[in-house]
């Protein structure tokens, strides 16, 4: 099979490339192994929260100006311009967002913290400023028996910064078939159900019951919507008071609904996704690569005059450290380990900055990998397998996804 | 007296909340005793929570400590009767490797033989069949009477019948002085770790079970105990690869014993000697990590590429012989001081040495040394009558659910207690280790819990293939929910993971690297965790 595109890895960085080049005119394919980091996504992105020396960032374009000269944002042109892109690809996939690039907003977490966020999904709880929330009145409600948002300690967090918080809980009798079986009380099986059996209007009703007074704010655990966003808009426009959802333990629904729409614009476009598959290796001739082989497709090639590699972080399996060495496993391109050895990829305390998480695949100007010290022409890298970022601390994953990923078709679209 | 000194007042404190200890006032209760058990941290904190969890049969002492070999089949034996929710029958093996002297296992078999240890000499693909796991180059096997045990579960077995018996008992209480009036120890004071309110309790006799910071108790009396800690390095892996022990035939050497543990399996240990004050706070190094990987893969090679959860380490209290001053002669045997023949100081007795293996026995004999000293002549009844959970019992019934099932393994007949049987308090917390909300809340209110940390050792909420993924945050709702403020929740929580990343930091790579990752993207990246706490990591003296 031959196409003009061939991207491997299917998440967020993936599907954004994919998308551009199949907007472009592009013969795309994504080759997924099904997974993708969105699944633990707080159903917002981020673009540069903390800087380097750990304080938040008001203004991401800004602050990217200080980033140390390895990180990727320094490997891409018009951040602004491609930020702005980002919010058109995801808007045009049915993902409304708010939120710009010149000013962070904050979102409230399972457990009631606050991060600095670039875009958060409609109807997702965002606040401007910490220390001055707008709200006077909060009810947090969560679901009888639902362990995976943690509403005591949402309004503790509200509490400390002067709101009078009620928590309250609701149930319908209708929830129970998500309750079958002990461990089926998670957000996407509670937002199945709620789908299958059209809820919505049951579970606005059951949340009315429960709030007996008015408040400025209702926050509900973000548990409704997992093929679209419009049932979590109907939810809130037939509940009583202003109302918004904050993000649960994984599986996150809204998440989930981000890699949903956005495969689904992808395939719109034309493009081939192939699922439960994954890249073993290629064929380099020079300093193109020609083709790749997959787990799958036995005795066949996938051909292209592109390849991009999105394959994730070690969690996603697109890079692997093994008792000697990090190491790229699905072409072996090179890449950065800054010199550490087993004993320094970790350091000491879990929330110190960790060394491992810094090193990738290595990339020129370009964002093209080398292999063997060969800048190979035709192969670019994208998202969370590049080195140089962490994207826990500078709390700039999705973005480094989605701007890198945009970067790289452009580059492919000007080769 | 009045009746707060009456409420005061014991006819035995001990002090030190490991498996020692815990024995010791289950004993001391039974005889008739009033006593108060104190312990600075949680039960199992020390040795008793970090060790292989094995049921020495005693035959890896036979041919090196013919004593330590005979005390640990009979205690052997009396487990099985008494703690049997405790242990898992797998029998051992002691295998020979071409690169060993197959001229030792005949006098192993001999010592073994002369201690009461059934050793059966196998062909070696015999050897292969029972344990599929085992180097497949082995040229002898003996099968022995090995198993393994849950030390958390003994040592709250023990607790809990010690209560039965009238006994008291105090965690995350430190003591901070010892009391000692005209050549006499009186009492104790002690310091609750949680709060910092001190209290003095007296007692007609103290006994330090506190393992290798017994030392530092002795000081605290005036008195001195040549102490050698020894630092043991172990790993644990992700899934149980061999479900029997596994042995070299040798001497005992590093990294030779891997022991089956429920769902995981442990290799271990190293030895080296640490300085005492290191004991709080011990790491594995890379280096231990090495050795221990390259000889736990000679027992069995698929380790190599079995994923290692966590390294930990525990400190050995051996003891220097009371008769050689440079301290050379270390028994590891057990080693009962009466302060009062030894030091010239009355009411104070000092169990220490020994293995976990030998702990029932330890208790006997500083039991027996305490009841002679108050006058009291009932004889110990602890090797006959079962544990609470061990009770004699209809087997499990088959409908039981998976968490069900599990809640049983974990507390035997006293499961009767969780709750269960409506969504609120079958909803999983865990679902790697099936811990309901029901057993969470059994376990925080009868099994002295106040953080996640000691929920684990309850419940083995988090010590599952995914470290505390979720369960950990989910468990601290439910605690949060019941009796603490959302901010101790969310320290707890915090330290609760950095405590699981200090056991996977020295093994971070391959699947626990990318787990670690994992984990970090949701409790720093999703839920901002890192943010939010209060530091307080004094208290998280753990693994």
């Amino acid at each position: 099979m031959k196409f003009d595109a061939i991207i491997m890895g299917g998440g967020l960085t993936g599907l954004t490339a994919g998308i551009a080049l199949a907007q472009a005119g592009r013969d795309v394919a994504v080759v997924s192994n099904g997974q993708s980091t969105l699944h633990f996504n707080g159903g917002t992105l981020d673009l540069l929260g903390c800087d380097e020396a750990g304080n938040a960032v008001r203004n991401p374009l800004n602050a990217i100006d200080a980033l140390s000269d390895n990180h990727p944002y320094k490997k891409v042109g018009d951040v602004k311009a491609l930020a702005e892109k980002a919010q058109r690809l995801l808007d045009g996939a049915g993902i409304a967002t708010e939120g710009n690039a010149e000013k962070n907003h904050w979102r409230l977490t399972p457990i009631g913290g606050m991060k600095p966020a670039w875009l958060s999904l409609k109807g997702m709880a965002t606040i401007d400023d910490p220390d001055h929330l707008p709200w006077k009145s909060v009810a947090v409600v969560n679901i009888v028996n639902y362990l995976d948002f943690l509403s005591p300690f949402v309004a503790e967090a509200l509490r400390e910064r002067g709101v009078q918080v009620d928590v309250k809980e609701f149930t319908t009798p209708e929830l129970d078939e998500a309750r079958k079986s002990p461990s089926e009380m998670r957000a996407t099986n509670i937002a199945k159900v709620v789908e299958r059996q059209d809820l919505t209007q049951t579970v606005a009703d059951a949340i009315n019951y429960c709030l007996d007074k008015e408040y400025d704010m209702v926050l509900l655990p973000a548990v409704l919507g997992i093929s679209s966003g419009e049932r979590g808009d109907q939810l809130l426009q037939l509940i009583d008071t202003p109302a918004a959802f904050v993000a649960t333990l994984p599986p996150s629904v809204p998440g989930v609904r981000m890699q949903t729409l956005l495969r689904k614009r992808f395939q719109q476009l034309g493009g081939t996704f192939i699922v439960g598959d994954q890249v073993t290796g290629g064929r380099f001739e020079g300093d193109k690569l020609k083709c790749v082989t997959t787990a799958k497709l036995e005795g066949s090639v996938l051909e292209a005059e592109n390849f991009v590699l999105a394959t994730g972080s070690f969690m996603s399996r697109g890079l692997v450290a093994d008792y000697n060495h990090i190491y790229e496993p699905a072409l072996g391109v090179d890449v950065d380990d800054n010199g550490l050895n087993r004993a320094n990829w970790a350091a000491l305390e879990v929330t110190d900055p960790q060394p491992y998480m810094e090193t990738g695949v290595r990339t020129d100007e370009h964002l093209r990998c080398s292999k063997d010290g060969t800048t190979i022409a035709n192969l670019y890298a994208a998202g969370s397998i590049l080195s140089g970022h962490n994207g826990i601390k500078r709390v700039d994953a999705s973005g480094v996804d989605m701007i890198t990923a945009l970067q790289v078709a452009n580059n492919i679209l000007n080769s | 007296m009045t009746k707060s000194e009456v409420n005061n007042h014991y006819d035995v404190i001990v002090i030190g909340g490991g498996i020692t200890g815990a024995g010791t006032a289950r004993d001391c209760a039974m005889r008739g005793l009033k006593v108060l058990l104190v312990e600075r941290f949680d039960y199992s904190t020390g040795a008793t929570g970090r060790n292989h969890g094995l049921m020495h049969s005693g035959a890896r002492y036979a041919v090196t400590d013919h004593e330590s070999a005979k005390e640990c089949i009979r205690e052997n034996m009396t487990l099985r009767k008494i703690a049997r929710h405790c242990v898992e029958e797998t029998d051992g093996l002691f295998i020979t490797l071409p690169e060993d002297d197959l001229g030792f296992q005949a006098t192993f078999v001999q010592k073994c033989t002369e201690a009461g240890i059934r050793a059966e000499v196998i062909d070696p693909k015999q050897a292969i069949a029972l344990e599929p796991s085992v180097n497949p180059d082995l040229i002898g096997a003996v099968r022995v009477p090995d198993a393994s045990i849950d030390p958390f579960r003994l040592t709250m077995a023990n607790v809990l019948d010690a209560q039965l018996h009238g006994a008291e008992a105090l965690v995350y209480h430190e003591v901070i002085d010892i009391l000692i009036e005209q050549g006499r120890v009186i009492g104790v004071k002690l310091r609750n770790n949680h709060n910092g309110e001190e209290r003095t309790v007296y007692a007609q006799v103290t006994i330090n079970a506190a393992g290798i910071w017994g030392s530092l108790i002795a000081q605290m009396a005036g008195v001195k105990i040549n102490m050698f800690p020894a630092k043991g390095s172990l790993l644990i892996f992700g899934h149980r690869v061999n479900h029997m022990v596994i042995n070299r035939c040798r001497k005992p050497a590093n990294a030779d014993i891997l022991v089956p543990d429920d769902a995981v399996c442990v290799i271990g240990t190293t030895s080296v000697r640490v300085p005492i004050e290191t004991c709080d706070d011990l790491r594995v190094t890379p280096e231990e990590v090495e050795e221990l990987l390259a000889e736990g893969m000679k027992l069995a090679p698929s380790l190599g590429s079995t994923r290692i959860l966590r390294g930990y380490a525990g400190v050995r209290p051996l003891v220097a012989s009371d008769d050689d001053p440079s301290g050379r002669s270390i028994s590891r045997g057990i080693v009962t001081l009466d302060h009062e023949t030894r030091d010239g100081l009355a009411g104070f007795l000092t169990i220490t040495g020994g293995k976990m293996m030998t702990y029932r026995l330890m208790a006997e004999e500083v039991t027996d040394l305490a009841c002679k000293k108050l006058g009291v002549t009932k004889a110990c009844e602890t090797a006959d009558k079962p544990l609470p959970g061990s009770e004699p019992q209809t087997p499990p019934n088959r409908k039981y659910s998976f968490s069900q099932r599990a809640s049983y393994g974990r507390h035997g007949t006293l499961d009767w207690a969780v709750n269960r049987g409506d969504n609120t308090n079958d909803a999983l917390v865990c679902e790697c280790e099936g811990v309901s909300v029901g057993e969470v809340k059994y376990a925080i209110e009868k099994l002295h819990v106040y953080n996640l940390i000691n929920l684990r050792r309850r419940t083995r909420v988090g010590m599952g293939t995914c470290q505390g993924e979720l369960c950990a945050c989910r468990a601290a709702g439910v605690m949060c929910d019941r009796e603490q403020g959302a901010q101790k929740s969310i320290d707890d929580l915090a330290g609760f993971m950095n405590e699981r990343w200090k056991g996977m930091q020295p093994v971070a790579w391959g699947d626990t690297l990318a787990e670690a990752q994992l984990t970090a993207t949701i409790y720093q990246g999703l839920l901002g965790i890192d943010t939010m706490t209060k530091e307080r990591r004094k208290e998280y003296y753990e693994i």
